[in-house]
């Protein structure tokens, strides 16, 4: 029997009643989804496309008007659905007062995790996202990049096969997006299948196996990165250097095939690279031991 | 396909919601009172009826709320705080609208009654003469008609007393005391100390004292014969409160120079001499 | 369910407004004993219980509403409700672990105030016995047990009162609805025993019946007045078995049914 998969929505429809005469608005119509086991899977759309509520309703937190959800073949409204998902909210808020191990520990016990693997357990997502050293602190005091990692921690703590992830990287420096991304990836080398939502595009491409683009509550496009952003008929060679002399050679060799030569432009480094790179070298140069700069975050005063 | 998750209308939703609540506090109700009632009749009886008409005048309405939403022992507390308040500044509109506020609020602790009515039986009188002028200023006319008027309000408010705490003998114990130490009315004071010895739980010194006053009065036989019968009724004749009783029934015997046979002989001394 | 109930507990402790309503409360209990300028005599015991009880009933019922309203609504709108219910948790379960926590936190309330009072009282009747012997021949005359007995009524009491508080914010929007809405309902349940009592007096048959239903709606909170018959000895017979038997019965019965239709809301409440 083939595994299910990780999540499945048909004909899922979402309207909420406004005021006592029942008016209604539409979030989400008619969406027809499958995600696959061990995908990154990114679900994009402007603010108003729908994204939150249907990831409300995969999370069992709302119900649906119309349609179904199932995750791993179990209703999303049943509790039991939910031990197999972590989930991390957007702008996540914990409880100020309780250090990172207590926090994490205290979803550990909440997702029912054995008391003798509990120690364990913390300690590795812990080490996971990279909080070692601040777990002591109080979450109050965490920045909003330490936030969505220990927010990342909780929703990794009883090990689920799904992890949802609302806007991880929504106000964290680059840095930081880098190390969520990597952690992104460990967890598909894991074997976990990750639903993200974002608005940063750029992450979403170099991170997704298939990404949906909903637009008023509506499925507008589906599919692979390549499938979605591939240019038609088009293809592009990168070469060191290109004279003059050598373009109308090339143009001339492609003649005698019968192909034009469309355009020729210098290949860029996206922001982000470029970003990542500079930044990650002149760390690396000022601190040798550190292995990734990037799951290092300054300890700045909380700003929650 | 249409799911179970098909949308209601809020409006029937909310309908449903009420309807669902309704019937279990209802139903709940129901249930409940055969275990309620015994408990309420238990704490009912030993709670005063609240004149609710009187109160809503005396005091304002978020008053009222709190006194009905249970607060009234915390209310009337605060207040009597603030009486005495009133009282140490010797005001005396103050103290005694507060006074009443205070025991209409919560008559139950009998020393809201017992020491409202001394300061208005012993005190008030006091500081209204020192207004007038004082004790050398104020012709004693005055003065009595002042002792009496504030006395007749200090038993007025121990009537009202009465009407909560029906078997407490201090209340009646004070009036009798207010009758014989600031009016010296030695008929009522009389009237009102056999009243009070008469109660269940009532000191032995009521009965001494409602002898004496018979006494006083020129009734000193019916005195006599009372305080025997009083004796009689004392649980243990070895007490000191026997024997205070005796010697004052052999005073009155002299007095009355009752032949030595026909003196009063105690329970224990006639089977003393049965014995014999 | 356990787990929320303590960090619940945790929460609600470190809250200013907690350690405020304690301090007052202890304050105006501690208080209490220095009333003896009054020159009440054994009376001052009667006074001081009273006061003291009130106090218990004043502050409990206040924080009851606002520390169980405080404690939902804080969970809803910092959005970690969204986080929590996430995990494989039960609606009931987020509830009955709200409940309890701020149930621990008033049990904790009382135990403090029963302690300080129970505190004051034994000071005060020792002081008294110094200067009035003759009125205590027989040693003390409190039956000190009792106050903490009626400490624990109380708290069996704050505890419908938190369901209720708690009832109301499931369907409410607004923390300030909810303890205004709940303080509405604390009044009307101490009134109840009118309408209770009032029905079989009525000629009108029609009013007579709604007078009863309505009384089948709202708790009888006049059984936990029980102040006047505790700790200080009355002309009253002492309180049964069956008489605290019976209170503990109705506390549950109202604390689970309020608690039930809490998640008739709640397990509809979009978060």
């Amino acid at each position: 029997m083939s595994t299910p998969p990780a999540i499945s929505i048909k004909g899922l429809t979402k309207d909420f009643s406004i005021g006592m005469k029942g008016t209604k608005l539409r979030a989400v119509e008619d969406l027809n989804l499958e995600i696959a086991d061990n995908q990154i899977y990114g679900l994009l759309g402007p603010n108003g496309s729908g994204k939150s509520t249907t990831i409300k309703i995969i999370l069992g937190l709302l119900a649906p008007s119309v349609g179904a959800c199932e995750i791993y073949g179990q209703p999303s409204g049943s509790v039991r659905s939910r031990h197999s998902v972590g989930f991390l909210p957007e702008a996540p808020y914990f409880y100020r007062y309780l250090s990172g191990t207590e926090l994490v520990r205290f979803y550990a016990r909440v997702c029912g995790v054995p008391k003798a693997e509990q120690a364990e357990r913390v300690s590795e997502v812990i080490e996971l996202v990279g909080m070692t050293e601040a777990a002591h602190r109080r979450v109050g005091t965490y920045s909003k990049g330490m936030l969505q990692r220990i927010g990342l921690a909780q929703a990794l703590v009883h090990d689920p096969q799904l992890v949802i992830l609302d806007e991880p990287t929504a106000g964290v420096d680059p840095l930081g997006s880098a190390a969520i991304a990597d952690i992104i990836r460990t967890l598909k080398k894991r074997g976990k299948t990750v639903l993200l939502s974002s608005h940063l595009l750029a992450q979403i491409e170099g991170l997704c196996d298939r990404v949906a683009i909903l637009h008023r509550g509506k499925l507008i496009r589906e599919g692979t990165i390549a499938e979605l952003t591939s240019e038609a008929n088009a293809e592009s060679l990168v070469v060191d250097a290109l004279t003059p002399a050598a373009r109308t050679a090339v143009e001339a060799a492609l003649k005698t095939h019968g192909v034009r030569l469309r355009r020729t432009e210098t290949p860029r480094l996206s922001l982000d690279q470029l970003f990542l790179k500079e930044v990650s070298s002149r760390e690396a140069e000022h601190n040798p031991s550190t292995k990734n700069t990037a799951s290092q975050d300054p300890g700045k005063e909380s700003d929650s | 396909m249409l799911n179970r998750f098909q949308a209601k209308h809020p409006f029937i939703r909310r309908i449903q919601t009420i309807f669902i609540c309704l019937a279990g506090l209802s139903v709940t109700g129901l249930v409940v009172r055969p275990i309620e009632a015994p408990v309420w009749q238990t704490v009912k009886s030993g709670q005063p009826e609240l004149n609710l008409g009187e109160l809503e005048g005396a005091v304002g309405q978020g008053v009222l709320i709190g006194v009905l939403g249970g607060f009234r022992a915390i209310f009337a507390d605060l207040l009597w705080i603030q009486t005495n308040h009133y009282w140490q500044q010797k005001d005396q509109p103050k103290t005694e609208t507060m006074i009443q506020l205070v025991t209409q609020l919560d008559p139950r602790p009998d020393f809201f009654w017992i020491n409202g009515a001394r300061m208005t039986a012993y005190d008030i009188p006091n500081w209204r003469i020192r207004a007038l002028g004082g004790y050398q200023t104020v012709p004693k006319s005055v003065q009595n008609e002042i002792d009496y008027e504030q006395a007749m309000r200090g038993i007025e408010l121990i009537q009202r007393a009465r009407e909560f705490h029906p078997k407490n003998p201090r209340m009646v114990l004070e009036i009798a005391q207010i009758y014989n130490n600031r009016l010296k009315d030695t008929e009522n004071a009389a009237k009102w100390f056999g009243k009070a010895a008469a109660m269940e739980g009532a000191p032995h010194f009521a009965a001494r004292i409602h002898a004496e006053l018979l006494r006083r009065l020129d009734r000193t036989e019916e005195a006599y014969q009372y305080l025997k019968a009083h004796h009689a009724d004392l649980p243990d004749p070895e007490s000191i409160a026997a024997q205070i009783a005796l010697e004052r029934i052999r005073d009155m015997e002299d007095e009355l120079r009752v032949p030595a046979l026909r003196r009063y002989l105690p329970t224990r001394t006639y089977r003393t001499l049965e014995f014999f | 369910m356990q787990t929320i109930a303590a960090n619940t507990f945790l929460e609600a402790v470190r809250q200013r407004f907690f350690n405020t309503v304690l301090t007052i409360a202890v304050a105006l209990v501690l208080g209490a004993g220095f009333f003896q300028q009054f020159n009440f005599g054994a009376s001052e015991l009667k006074f001081v219980t009273d006061f003291g009880f009130g106090a218990i009933f004043f502050f409990g019922a206040i924080l009851a509403i606002t520390a169980m309203t405080q404690l939902f609504f804080s969970e809803i709108e910092n959005r970690t409700a969204l986080t929590l219910l996430a995990k494989p948790v039960y609606r009931l379960e987020f509830l009955v672990g709200k409940f309890l926590g701020a149930h621990c936190l008033i049990g904790v309330f009382c135990l403090l105030i029963s302690t300080v009072l129970w505190g004051v009282l034994y000071w005060r009747e020792g002081a008294l016995m110094a200067s009035f012997p003759d009125s205590f021949p027989d040693g003390r005359t409190l039956a000190y047990g009792e106050v903490f007995l009626f400490g624990f009524v109380q708290w069996l009491k704050f505890g419908i009162i938190a369901a209720i508080a708690l009832f109301i914010a499931s369907f409410s929007n607004t923390n300030l609805y909810t303890v205004v809405v709940s303080f509405f309902v604390l009044v009307i349940c101490q009134l109840q025993y009118i309408a209770r009592d009032a029905y079989a007096d009525i000629a009108n048959p029609m009013l007579a019946a709604l007078v009863w239903f309505l009384s089948l709606l709202f708790p009888n909170f006049q059984i936990f007045n029980l102040g006047d018959r505790m700790v200080v000895p009355g002309s009253e017979p002492a309180l049964t078995a069956a008489t605290y038997g019976g209170i503990l019965c109705f506390s549950l019965i109202y604390t689970v049914l309020f608690l039930l239709l809490a998640l008739v809301n709640f397990r509809r409440k979009e978060i």
